[in-house]
């Protein structure tokens, strides 16, 4: 099995006595994007700064790629980090002067690098503008091309999305997508949901610093629902298909994961050929945003109701209430 | 550690403390050298351009040039933080000792290119007192202002030279303290103010006469009047640099950012 780009093992922080990040693992692989999404305070920045190897953990550790960073910083030769929002340059020099620094400080960078990224992140025009011109976005978007100047194997991202207008939203989703798809393993935190079901691979929700799920976005973006007079033997014909990755019953319906491009195509043909009707069959869009603010406040009243036992202390603590599954059913 | 060395003195040059420290070193040696109060202060007239750098050390040693020495050191680590450009930094592959050092290192240079302006202006404003040899002393020897006979252009260089060495030395750890409480307080003027509380609290312990040739504040006036061979207080200042530096890398080494 190969060598995740980034392994949080039981991760903790805490600043005194106050834990802001609790017993976090999770792993980011080649290709993947992974996403932190929660409240405000619920540790993503921290989690990022960790991992980045910016601040020390508590307890636990982090590995990228397979290094401790604090122990070996030449890792960071293969990492491309933006952790501030907005993305922190030098004022007094130009878009390319700060970039031309950033490549002196990991080992040199020839100026059609430089060029390229700048073109990349349309910022060709302002390359010999002072940063301190350059607008929140303009700045955002310096800051992907900064991280993405040496060709990273491992991207971090803190809050990529702050303060950019759609056009250049949509600019910094493709070139995360298409780093991941060169193989970067890209890490980001934000609070923009769209952005996480467009093109994430994987989102960890995180509340009051731990995780409190992790939903594999592949899954759930290429999975399809039938609407079928039987539900039950469609599920079982669907499941003796070498092309179905997963089939799942959901009422009068049967949700299910293709593992070829052509399942969809074959699905219908199949079902009318078991004579099991089928009324509709479409891509079944993920809600996130419902996702996410029903698993939020399910912990929060478990830990509300945790806090509440505790605080009536003569009782032994009652085992909180296990949180409800997601809105649905995963397949 | 040469690219680092390198963008720290760009850096350096662009802070705002640096360039009203220069205005102040520019004026002041100006100024000095043709103030009317000379006399009533210092109880003597100018007689020759190499008189005028002695007044700008006098003037400055105890308090202006320590401030402006501790405000640049300060900044040029503050202005990171405030920027938001140290982590951005950091996350390069640079080791933190390493790219620390290199502040180190340069604000450690600091003192002595402040005092290369101070010495210039002063010699330059000097120019209409004369560059010959001169009855009197440069004020920066045994002999004082007074000084005994005539002095010579090369014997006089040679004092003013040295002292102003001496003086540059003497702020090197000044500047060092004020990097050690950037890192601890992680802000420039919470470095700066806390290296100027450090030193208004070392003035204030010569009232124990035991610990006073050993504080640092004292080794200020060694380019005047050293408390012991020049050799030990060289020595002596090169431990507290060596110490304050040393505790700067070790906080920073472990800081969380």
């Amino acid at each position: 099995m190969p060598t995740p780009a980034i392994e949080v093992d039981h991760l903790s922080k805490r600043y005194g006595a106050r834990p802001i990040v609790r017993d976090l693992s999770f792993t980011v692989n080649a290709g993947e994007v992974y996403a932190l999404v929660g409240p405000n305070g619920a540790g993503k920045t921290t989690v990022i700064r960790l991992v980045s190897g910016l601040a020390f953990p508590s307890a636990g550790r982090v590995r990228m790629l397979g290094v401790d960073p604090h122990q070996d910083p030449s890792v960071r030769r293969r990492l491309g980090a933006v952790v501030e929002a907005p993305a922190a340059f030098y004022p007094y020099l130009t878009g390319r002067g700060n970039l031309r620094l950033h490549g002196r400080l990991a080992g040199g960078v020839d100026d059609d690098r430089i060029d390229e990224v700048l073109d990349m992140m349309e910022l060709g025009n302002a390359a010999e503008r002072k940063v301190g011109v350059y607008s929140l976005g303009m700045r955002q978007r310096l800051g992907v091309a900064a991280a993405m100047l040496m060709r990273p194997e491992v991207l971090i991202l803190d809050e990529p999305a702050s303060g950019m207008d759609p056009l250049s939203l949509h600019l910094v989703h493709s070139v995360l997508r298409d780093a991941a798809a060169s193989g970067t393993a890209v890490l980001l935190s934000t609070h923009h949901l769209d952005e996480v079901v467009a093109y994430c691979t994987r989102v960890a929700i995180l509340e009051e610093g731990a995780l409190i799920d992790e939903v594999n976005l592949l899954d759930r973006r290429e999975r399809f629902r039938v609407w079928v007079g039987e539900a039950h033997r469609a599920k079982a014909l669907l499941d003796t298909q070498p092309w179905i990755r997963h089939a799942a019953v959901r009422g009068e319906e049967v949700v299910f994961i293709p593992s070829q491009s052509d399942a969809v195509g074959r699905v219908s043909a199949v079902l009318a050929e078991a004579d099991i009707e089928l009324y509709e069959l479409t891509r079944d869009i993920f809600d996130l945003r419902g996702y996410y603010r029903e698993r939020v406040s399910n912990e929060r009243v478990r830990r509300s109701g945790v806090r509440g036992s505790r605080v009536e202390s003569a009782r032994a603590v009652e085992p909180p209430p296990e949180a409800p599954g997601g809105p649905e059913e995963t397949p | 550690m040469k690219n680092l060395l390198a963008m720290e003195v760009g850096k350096v040059l662009r802070l705002a403390s640096v360039r009203f420290a220069a205005v102040l070193l520019v004026a002041f040696p100006i100024l000095w050298a043709y103030a009317p109060g000379i006399f009533k202060v210092y109880g003597f007239y100018l007689v020759s351009a190499f008189q005028v750098p002695a007044l700008g050390l006098l003037s400055s040693m105890q308090f202006l040039l320590p401030l402006l020495t501790a405000i640049a050191a300060a900044e040029l680590l503050g202005t990171e933080i405030a920027n938001g450009t140290l982590p951005t930094v950091l996350l390069r592959p640079v080791s933190r000792s390493q790219w620390l050092l290199s502040k180190l290192l340069v604000v450690s240079a600091l003192p002595f290119a402040m005092l290369t302006v101070f010495l210039v202006v002063s010699l330059v404003a000097g120019a209409p007192y004369g560059y010959g040899s001169f009855v009197g002393g440069t004020g920066l020897g045994q002999a004082g202002l007074l000084g005994q006979g005539t002095m010579t252009v090369a014997h006089a260089l040679r004092e003013v030279l040295g002292a102003y060495l001496i003086a540059a030395y003497s702020l090197v750890p000044i500047a060092l303290l004020a990097v050690l409480f950037t890192v601890v307080f992680m802000n420039a003027a919470g470095g700066a103010l806390a290296t100027l509380s450090v030193l208004i609290f070392m003035q204030l312990l010569v009232v124990f006469p035991g610990i006073e040739p050993y504080l640092l504040t004292t080794q200020l006036n060694a380019y005047a009047k050293p408390v012991a061979n020049l050799g030990w207080v060289a020595a002596l200042i090169a431990f507290y640099s060596a110490a304050f530096a040393a505790v700067a890398v070790v906080l920073f080494e472990r800081k969380d950012f």
